[in-house]
């Protein structure tokens, strides 16, 4: 669907321009970041006046293949092209990297961190997390864990860090998890001028842009949605299948359910997946210091990977239901890469848990690779079909 | 009329030479920790009488079993060590009755803790064993057959990513064996086990669960000693509310005390045996040490006598230039890396080979809880030294260490199907071992844990690892 929206235009260019930038930046000096996982503060990377980037891609069956080389076929696509992009060094965000912060959230990705400072000489810092990220015990260890690696990163940055820098960085990052925040509710709306899909490439297009530069899009985004919505033809309604993207990351470069989906006539409204909203929730840094900044992300929505045993409490499924009832969705694609333990494991749970709300939930378990594209898709369009039903008779 | 598989004839089974019967009655029986003794006789019998009737598939002959019992029928000691694995499952059930909670925790751990608050530990490849022996008189093919069942109803209900260890979480689920509790540790030796942990939520059993973090990247930090502490104070205060024991930090010195006792003779045994002129046990044999060491399956005073009479026997054996039984001359040696699954020990010896050791629960035999201070922090820190669960880089150099010390000529690195952390760094040790010594190296996924069918695959690649040595 072709988009209406200047500044989602803009969002591109800007995207396209970033590693010509990121090289101007690194010939005057700057040292470029690349952190992978869910757990790395970027507010201590901004306020060490480092040049963030989030690395990986998806959706590469080419990369897949040469990262298991490295590592094995037994780790998920996503792992395994984390390492073929190390592996090839084309990416223009692998080769400006410096350092390689690695978070121990998902383990997986924690291995390939071991395995891309071994096999590719690149410089690694890691921070550990607890698996028990609820519990006092693990919170002390995460202050602690998330200090030391502030010193690593004050050693790598060649500067301490000071309170002003941090609170700088606490308010740019707030002001853009915020924007974002809102942008999903704007591709909600049933006269939406922004799809689902463009809004994650608006996410995932802060992996990259200078954070400055990005708030100042996102809020002009912001603003011409607002603009628009007064005074423009509305597109299109969309389809009446209103579905949820649960599950595995699905980062840049892998569009592939996604676009299977929209192709059956079914609109994406919300996700929780941790390359998507997840991350921007529940982050609330009180005061510009690192121990704030650990007991905000203490308290964001807990990634899938961290275990948690008590069903009840699990606050990754009391936010998936809020987020259900917010987007106001129809049904839920959980969609799992293969491999991916930590949400695969939770899929039959997830769908009882779903259906004792009266919720549709389809799991689709899949790779990169396109081998499975029409088997997915007929899954994927009984599913649409039967929710679309369904919609019909409760109506 | 040809017979129908139900109908040919049982397969015959591995016996014990009634003529050693009394050579082997006339050595030390073995006392438990709650004052029973089980004199040599009973052993005897129970190995060449009951056992072989409730649990024929122990006693199957069939190159393929990767279990079978040891061939060197005179290294008695070994006999005695067998019956304590087979027995396992009537004084886990016996335990139960009386109170004591099983609790399902990770392999290649240390147990300590466990004990000390009343439960017995019980890594998922016992439990899975045990599962198939509800079901007693089951040939091979039929325990097989029985633990797919098990096996398949737990991939059924969680995932078909899952390793084949989800057969113990489903045996738990379903009844089949009463644990009472699942309190693992979260290593990076196995990737699946605190998403089965997790799993146990939403299942109608309603099982208690407990898990004990594990932080990596930890040298030098004493942050993460102190979580592990209190993780391990939890979980001795969860699996006591469920003995009804109230745990003093005498009972953790105790049951430290019986580990590092423990270590110190599998240490011994195993140095004895590498530097012997002959080899003096076979590979099964050596390889069940580590394990027995270190999970004491189910009572650590009678695993520290056995550990005693195999020490002892190993040392005379040597003394009379004894080679174990099935070993060749100078067989190539081999160390194995990696969780949960080796190589048919049988086969390799055939193939000219031996099994030297392997760094899964031996690693942690190599190193001792420090006898002071707060027992917690002691455990915390000897736990955080597990080299298996250092750096990468830091285990290919101890992993180079144990090698040498076993005069391995080739190391295997072998990991379970589905298993993640394991077959991540399966190539990075491979290659760092052998840039740094030479030594031949490869790295096999497997996926027969718990299996003994369709294991040619992985017996080929042996083999020809062997062949090129």
């Amino acid at each position: 669907m072709p988009t209406t929206l200047n500044t989602l235009r803009k969002i591109r260019q800007a995207v396209d321009n970033r590693p010509a930038e990121i090289d101007d930046l690194k010939a005057a000096g700057a040292k470029v970041v690349g952190w992978i996982n869910y757990n790395v503060p970027e507010e201590l990377i901004l306020a060490l006046d480092l040049v963030p980037v989030r690395l990986g891609r998806g959706g590469d069956d080419h990369l897949v293949e040469h990262g298991s080389r490295w590592i094995s076929t037994k780790n998920c696509v996503y792992v395994r092209e984390i390492v073929g992009l190390f592996a090839e060094n084309e990416d223009p965000y692998v080769k400006a990297t410096d350092l390689v912060a690695v978070d121990a959230t998902c383990m997986q990705v924690f291995r390939a961190g071991e395995v891309v400072q071994h096999y590719f000489n690149k410089r690694i810092a890691i921070l550990g997390v607890p698996r028990n990220f609820a519990t006092p015990e693990g919170g002390e260890y995460f202050r602690h864990e998330l200090k030391h690696f502030a010193g690593k990163l004050e050693e790598f940055a060649g500067r301490k860090l000071t309170r002003s820098a941090l609170a700088d960085a606490i308010g740019l990052l707030r002001g853009i998890r915020s924007g974002l925040d809102e942008l999903y509710t704007w591709q909600a709306a049933d006269d939406a001028l922004i799809a689902w899909e463009e809004v994650l490439d608006v996410v995932q297009a802060g992996n990259v842009l200078d954070r400055r530069q990005y708030i100042v899009l996102l809020r002009e985004l912001l603003s011409e949605l607002q603009e628009k919505q007064a005074t423009d033809e509305i597109r299109d309604k969309f389809q009446d299948v209103r579905i949820f993207i649960s599950g595995s990351i699905i980062p840049p470069g892998d569009r592939k359910i996604i676009h299977i989906l929209e192709d059956l006539g079914a609109r994406i409204v919300g996700d929780d997946i941790w390359s998507g909203l997840a991350p921007q929730l529940d982050v609330d840094v009180v005061e510009p210091t690192v121990e704030a900044i650990a007991d905000a992300y203490l308290g964001r929505v807990p990634h899938g990977a961290l275990p948690y045993l008590d069903l009840a409490s699990d606050r990754r499924l009391a936010n998936l239901g809020k987020l259900l009832e917010r987007f106001q969705a129809h049904g839920v694609v959980y969609h799992t890469l293969r491999y991916c333990d930590p949400y695969t494991f939770k899929g039959t749970e997830t769908k009882t848990v779903l259906q004792n709300k009266g919720i549709p939930f389809l799991e689709l378990h899949t790779e990169y690779a396109s081998s499975d594209q029409e088997a997915i898709r007929t899954r994927a369009e009984a599913f649409v079909e039967m929710v679309r039903n369904r919609n019909l008779i409760e109506a | 009329m040809s017979a129908t598989f139900a109908e040919k004839p049982a397969r015959k089974l591995f016996e014990y030479p009634e003529s050693l019967r009394e050579a082997f009655i006339r050595t030390e029986g073995i006392s438990f920790g709650n004052g029973d003794h089980v004199t040599s006789a009973e052993i005897w019998d129970y190995m060449t009488l009951e056992a072989p009737a409730r649990f024929p598939h122990s006693f199957d002959t069939r190159p393929a079993y990767g279990g079978r019992l040891s061939s060197d029928v005179e290294f008695f000691s070994g006999i005695k060590r067998a019956w304590f694995a087979i027995s396992l499952k009537d004084r886990a059930l016996k335990a139960s009755q009386l109170g004591v909670p099983l609790v399902l925790t990770q392999g290649g751990q240390t147990m300590e803790p466990y004990y000390a608050a009343g439960g017995i530990p019980l890594r998922p490849g016992l439990v899975m064993q045990w599962a198939r022996d509800m079901q007693e008189g089951l040939s091979l093919r039929e325990s097989d057959a029985r633990g797919v069942e098990i096996l398949e109803a737990g991939r059924n209900r969680v995932s078909i990513d899952a390793c084949n260890q989800i057969a113990a979480h489903a045996a738990i689920d379903n009844g089949v064996v009463p644990i009472a509790l699942v309190a693992p540790y979260l290593a990076l030796r196995c990737s699946d086990m605190a998403y089965l942990t997790e799993s146990h939520r939403n299942h109608k059993r309603g099982i208690p669960l407990q898990v004990v973090d594990f932080p990596i990247d930890q040298e030098g930090k004493p942050w993460a000693a102190d979580l592990v502490a209190s993780e391990l104070r939890k979980m001795v205060a969860k699996i006591a509310q469920l003995s009804g024991k109230k745990v003093t930090d005498d009972d953790l010195w105790e049951n430290i005390r019986y580990a590092n006792t423990a270590r110190g003779l599998a240490r011994e045994i195993h140095h004895l045996v590498w530097n012997a002129p002959e080899l003096p046990i076979n590979s099964s044999d050596l390889g069940a040490i580590p394990h027995l060491a270190n999970d004491f399956q189910g009572d650590p005073v009678a695993t520290i006598q056995l550990l005693h009479q195999i020490r002892d026997e190993v040392n005379a054996r040597i003394a009379a230039g004894v080679r174990g039984h099935g070993v060749q001359k100078d067989p190539k040696r081999l160390f194995i890396c990696g969780s949960c699954v080796g190589p048919n020990q049988h086969n390799v010896e055939r193939s000219g080979g031996y099994c030297a050791g392997r760094d899964d629960s031996w690693n942690l035999l190599t190193l001792e809880v420090e006898e002071n201070g707060d027992p917690y922090q002691a455990l915390a820190e000897s736990i955080l030294s597990y080299p298996y669960e250092q750096p990468t880089e830091k285990r290919a150099d101890w992993t180079i260490q144990a090698a040498r010390d076993s005069k391995a000529r080739g190391v295997i690195f072998m990991y379970q199907w589905g298993c993640n952390y394991q077959s991540g760094v399966s190539r990075m040790i491979s290659d760092i071992v052998k840039a740094k010594t030479g030594l031949p190296t490869t790295f096999i996924e497997v996926g027969e844990l718990g299996r003994s069918e369709a294991t040619e695959q992985s017996e080929n690649r042996v083999e020809a690892f062997l062949e090129m040595i």
